[in-house]
């Protein structure tokens, strides 16, 4: 069966009204959406690179059916400059050069902004980087993305 | 390769078991956070015509009374972690919570999924066997309640009946705890053994439980009887825990070797009861 599916992504509403009961959120996200920065990974829930917000709750979208998250807010890293807390993450990244190829960063970015959002920004770096153990880059370029982390305002703008 | 179902979202307890019970065996199951279901799912291993959605009932709740901790079904593992008592009164489930995969999929995964899906290799059913817990359920002829011991049957098998659903987990007492696990890649594989070891400040009892060997998690009872009858618990551990590991049916598999499981439940049971005994109130 397909049902109506309502959400707002990245701050904008959206209405579909095929979505199949049985399609992970990924899925719809990517090719009903059309938003590609969200991306697939292991499928499985060990690597973290489907991650996105849903109100502002970080949730793997590979394990997650897209009518689970009717009426939600979503956010995918196309959105996640919208807000202070997504842009001082992303800076970071940035001033780091914490990527590689580049395939987990949207992933790592969406969960930490999860985290901040969750802890707060005075939130231990040590603290940060166990609670992101669920994200992982096959580049193994962690170093660059601790540095990242370590990097981040502890304070509110 | 995934299967086409249909969802649907019950929002009441009533309708949900109603949902349950219309059903064929094999034809719905129950959707709590998922994580599992829908891998299982995409890889066609579990092929349902209907999925019925937890996400409407009212059980993301976590209350204490007294000493008494309950636990809704459909709270997500990340709140149970985040709860600052839990990892004050029960250590050892805070540490078995937090070896259930990584932040964002226990913004999703639950107590009560974990419990229903009954993986012999799950994190989270050595600590409940642990600490007693209770299972209550909910279905087409009312409530009832189980010693996890008693609902866990086999391999992705409990003694839940057609219709039944999981409402709570309840924990009895308090008790100094520990959960220690051991996996080829920490941070993303399932472990191959897991240990948890808890006290009781009742009685000062041991319970200790092993899980990630065929078919289901189980409770060490002769390596709980010689902690209680020697005179120097910990010299008597080691054998006991040794015998122990040597009469348990672990399997060989890509993980592990059986002889490898062998060993690690020997050392995670030493290091278990140790780490407990090192709590406040776990020495005695």
């Amino acid at each position: 069966m397909a049902q109506p599916w309502r959400v707002t992504v990245n701050g904008e509403r959206r209405a579909l009204d095929d979505v199949p009961d049985s399609e992970r959120l990924l899925d719809t996200i990517r090719w009903r959406l059309g938003l590609k920065g969200t991306k697939e990974g292991c499928r499985s829930g060990e690597c973290g690179a489907c991650t996105v917000l849903v109100d502002e709750v970080s949730t793997l979208s590979c394990l997650t059916l897209a009518h689970e998250v009717d009426g939600a807010s979503l956010t995918t890293v196309e959105g996640v400059a919208h807000d202070p807390v997504g842009r001082s993450v992303q800076d970071a990244f940035a001033r780091a050069g914490a990527l590689q190829c580049g395939y987990c960063t949207p992933g790592f970015v969406i969960a930490l902004v999860g985290l901040l959002k969750e802890r707060g920004r005075a939130a231990p770096t040590e603290e940060l980087l166990a609670d992101l153990s669920g994200n992982l880059c096959r580049c193994t370029g962690y170093l660059a993305i601790v540095r990242a982390v370590a990097s981040l305002p502890r304070e509110d703008p | 390769m995934s299967t086409s179902f249909d969802l649907v979202t019950p929002s009441s307890v009533a309708a949900a078991v109603a949902e349950l019970a219309a059903g064929a065996p094999g034809e719905v199951v129950v959707l709590a956070g998922g994580t599992d279901l829908i891998f299982d799912l995409d890889g066609a291993k579990v092929a349902p015509r209907r999925v019925v959605s937890l996400r409407r009932l009212p059980w993301r709740t976590l209350d204490w009374n007294g000493t008494v901790l309950t636990v809704g079904s459909t709270l997500p593992l990340r709140s149970l972690e985040r709860d600052p008592e839990v990892g004050r009164r029960h250590p050892g489930l805070l540490e078995a919570v937090r070896a259930v995969g990584g932040v964002p999929l226990r913004h999703r995964a639950t107590l009560g999924g974990n419990l229903g899906r009954a993986a012999p290799a799950s994190d989270l059913l050595p600590i409940l066997l642990a600490l007693d817990a209770e299972v209550d359920l909910v279905g087409p002829n009312g409530e009832r309640s189980l010693p996890v011991d008693r609902f866990l049957v086999g391999s992705r098998r409990t003694a839940m009946m057609p219709g039944e659903l999981i409402r709570s987990v309840r924990f009895p007492e308090p008790r100094p705890s520990a959960y220690l696990w051991q996996r080829v890649r920490p941070e993303h594989d399932i472990s191959q053994i897991g240990v948890a070891a808890a006290r009781s400040p009742a009685d000062g009892r041991w319970r200790i439980a092993v899980g990630g060997i065929p078919p289901r998690a189980i409770r060490l009872t002769e390596v709980e009887a010689r902690l209680a009858s020697a005179p120097r618990p910990e010299r008597a551990l080691r054998v006991a825990a040794e015998e122990a590991a040597e009469r348990l049916a672990v399997a060989t598999d890509r993980r592990a070797s059986g002889a490898y499981r062998r060993h690690l439940v020997t050392t995670l049971v030493e290091r278990a009861v140790e780490s407990v005994a090192a709590l406040p109130d776990g020495g005695r």
